[in-house]
């Protein structure tokens, strides 16, 4: 459905000279994946933290040509994604959809769709924190060199510390991986279950971090391995013997929900559109 | 009015990006920007479709002594001219410049790989070697056959031994707007 293009903006909001600085440091991201590019994030109608550096990305990626889905927990009708879907439909008048595989640019937070994505699409995600460092280090230009010489041993101590005191690693969301054997990276606050989605992929992954200022990618077929130990495998959520109440899916991503009258609990996919797409068949 | 070159910054200039960022994400295949190059004017089209998508006053260039180039380029990006060791990007006609080029151009640091050059190369239609390409991209391997001067470029940007993340990245493109690329983390093996 296309909203209708006010012409009074440039198309796709941003001036050319802020697209061109975005598109170059989204090159770059590309050439050396896993490594967070800054740039020069723009103010847009919409307060930092809630998803302008993957808008900044989409609007500079955006053409006629393209079909956008936005998703949010991977709800296609979650406030973020259809205020960020209007926004853009206002400012380029592309087509949008909740269709995944219709989509050749799709703009999340916190999902990657179950759908195996297609080379001819991007997967834009919306970075609260780029850096997988920032919770063993505050200081960025350390971190840089962190990355730079690449000593990663605080990172890997903290996945130590947390099998010590815990039995296995607990971090739920933004499950550092290594890239290409060079870069620790933060996936985004994905949950460990998408984290193997990364991993030689067909389409490539764009991460834009709009207050943080930095730009990351992982392109297609590229080596992403969640960090984990020999004798503590790398372990996503396991949903065994539970299935989506409305689709009945037992191999997707569940959401918990529950029932404040009657305290049932029940689950059901977190991907709207592959639930509606499984009700469908 | 009737204007030289008819390359429209937003909507061509959108379309040629999307175009390189296919090449470089994924190494070696093919892409074609002959459409939008048509619409500007002279000898150096496609250069200049380049440039217009991706230059401006904040990045610098080099064009090895084509001084009719770096006019078109400062006036239609408004980019500065800038010595080979501080170019962003470096624009080759000849593969008599590459040996200059590749000892040169700035690869940047382990701290900001990103200040690295984008070493555009025009090259010509005629593939004469051979060889597989591997690496982040690339799935698997690849087969590519390329020009004398882009394997050229590749033996001289490998003789350099960049440290990796530090590097440069590769663009071929040839008159006919035909372009790909061989970013930094891409190897070559003969086939």
């Amino acid at each position: 459905m296309s909203n209708g293009r006010n012409r009074e903006y440039n198309y796709a909001f941003l001036d050319e000279s802020s697209k061109r600085e975005i598109r170059r440091s989204v090159l770059k991201a590309v050439a050396i994946p896993g490594y967070q590019v800054p740039f020069g994030s723009r103010e847009l109608p919409i307060g930092r933290g809630w998803g302008t550096g993957g808008i900044q990305l989409t609007l500079s990626l955006i053409g006629p040509e393209d079909t956008l889905k936005v998703i949010d927990q991977g709800s296609d009708e979650s406030v973020n994604a259809v205020n960020i879907k209007k926004f853009v439909g206002i400012c380029t008048d592309v087509e949008t959809t909740t269709d995944t595989r219709k989509a050749t640019i799709i703009q999340t937070r916190h999902r990657i769709p179950e759908i195996k994505l297609r080379n001819d699409q991007i997967l834009v995600l919306q970075v609260p924190i780029p850096e997988p460092l920032r919770i063993v280090e505050p200081k960025e230009e350390v971190t840089r060199k962190m990355h730079a010489e690449k000593d990663y041993a605080p990172i890997w101590l903290q996945l130590y510390e947390s099998i010590i005191k815990y039995g296995k690693v607990t971090i739920p969301t933004e499950y550092p991986c290594m890239v290409e054997d060079r870069y620790v990276m933060s996936p985004s606050p994905i949950p460990k279950f998408d984290n193997p989605k990364l991993h030689d992929a067909d389409c490539l992954y764009l991460f834009g971090a709009g207050r943080e200022k930095k730009i990351y990618a992982i392109p297609p077929h590229t080596k992403v391995v969640s960090l984990a130990f020999e004798d503590v495998p790398f372990e996503k959520e396991s949903f065994k013997g539970k299935k989506c109440r409305i689709c009945g899916s037992t191999d997707t991503y569940l959401d918990e929900m529950f029932d404040s009258v009657t305290g049932e609990k029940f689950y059901q996919c977190s991907d709207t559109s592959y639930c509606k797409e499984q009700c469908k068949r | 009015m009737k204007k030289l070159h008819n390359f429209d910054e937003v909507f061509d200039g959108q379309k040629v990006f999307r175009k390189i960022l296919e090449a470089v994400s994924n190494p070696g295949r093919k892409v074609s920007i002959s459409e939008q190059a048509e619409k500007l004017y002279g000898d150096n089209r496609v250069f200049l479709a380049i440039a217009m998508t991706l230059l401006d006053n904040e990045v610098s260039f080099s064009v090895c002594d084509n001084q009719e180039l770096a006019e078109s380029i400062s006036l239609l990006t408004l980019s500065k001219e800038a010595s080979l060791e501080n170019a962003d990007f470096v624009f080759v006609e000849n593969a008599d410049n590459l040996d200059e080029v590749f000892e040169k151009a700035k690869c940047g640091t382990l701290e900001e790989p990103q200040k690295s050059a984008t070493i555009v190369i025009k090259a010509d239609n005629k593939c004469n070697t051979a060889f597989e390409i591997y690496g982040a991209g690339v799935d698997g391997t690849l087969k590519l056959e390329v020009p004398d001067v882009v394997e050229k470029a590749l033996e001289l940007r490998n003789r350099q031994n960049y440290e990796y993340p530090q590097g440069v990245d590769i663009i071929s493109v040839t008159s006919g707007g035909e372009l790909y690329s061989i970013p930094r983390l891409v190897m070559r093996r003969r086939a």
